[in-house]
């Protein structure tokens, strides 16, 4: 088992600590499961228990909150249609995409842009009463943690991915993890 | 040795930042400043919010938002990847 030893420079001071190579892979692979089946499980359920009307969130509980202004125009007609189909879909696409490391970094990509409007919309809705760290803030380090981190390099299909010739292209590389 | 580009600065100071001031300083200053430190039904102590909760929950938004942008901005600008990201093998993998 090997250590790594990361160096560099942050807040204009010399930085260095090591990690233990097995255990941050371990843990990442850890962390793209539960967070995966976190989303896949949310999506799965909506599937299961079709149809889903997303009306109530986007047109009910978003009202009066900072993002009331982004959302609530999606509270009705063909925009709530398209929103009771990207929810389900997008979290059953983002859970396995999560899980299997196909376009991790795509995935968790998405998983913090959807967790960012359950965070608000939910801590406006019961008043920041749980503080303003909250499961859905902490859903978004999670996701930000394997954007960061390009958790896709471990038991990951985006390993075969990077592989083919479209994800040659360096741009279309950082859609993997 | 740092490899981080402004949009990376960008992301780390002003998205991060903005977070840690919305979450972690202004809670600190709602501990400290805020008037009557009552005790709720479920045992938490609240805190009388010194900057209104609108705002600090803004400035977390923002925060998250600028984060967004940035890495947005790193697929569309289709940069070289860098540091622990995509292109290499995980930490780890050959152990």
């Amino acid at each position: 088992m090997s250590t790594q030893s990361i160096r560099t420079k942050f807040l204009g001071t010399e930085t260095s600590f090591s990690v233990s190579g097995a255990w941050l892979s371990y843990w990442i692979l850890l962390l793209r499961l539960t967070a995966g089946w976190w989303m896949l499980h949310a999506g799965l359920d909506k599937i299961w228990a079709w149809p889903f009307d997303a009306s109530w969130f986007v047109g009910g509980a978003a009202q009066g909150t900072i993002l009331a202004p982004f959302v609530t125009p999606f509270s009705d007609g063909i925009l709530l249609s398209f929103v009771n189909v990207a929810v389900p879909l997008g979290q059953t696409a983002i859970g396995l995409g999560i899980i299997l490391g196909v376009l991790t970094r795509t995935a968790a990509f998405f998983g913090a842009f959807l967790m960012l409007f359950f965070y608000f919309i939910n801590g406006y809705g019961g008043g920041w009463a749980h503080g303003m760290v909250t499961g859905e803030l902490l859903g978004i380090m999670v996701f930000g943690t394997i954007v960061a981190l390009g958790a896709g390099g471990i038991l990951a299909v985006d390993n075969r991915l990077r592989e083919m010739g479209p994800f040659e292209n360096t741009r279309l590389r950082k859609l993997l993890g | 040795m740092s490899d981080l580009t402004t949009a990376d600065e960008i992301a780390m100071y002003v998205g991060g930042g903005l977070v840690v001031l919305g979450v972690v300083v202004i809670g600190l200053l709602d501990m400290l400043l805020g008037a009557g430190h009552p005790v709720d039904s479920e045992g938490a102590i609240e805190h009388a919010a010194v900057v209104p909760i609108d705002i600090r929950a803004g400035i977390i938004l923002l925060g998250l938002v600028v984060w967004g942008l940035v890495a947005v901005y790193k697929f569309a600008t289709g940069s070289a990847p860098s540091g622990a990201t995509a292109g290499r093998a995980a930490s780890g993998m050959d152990d």
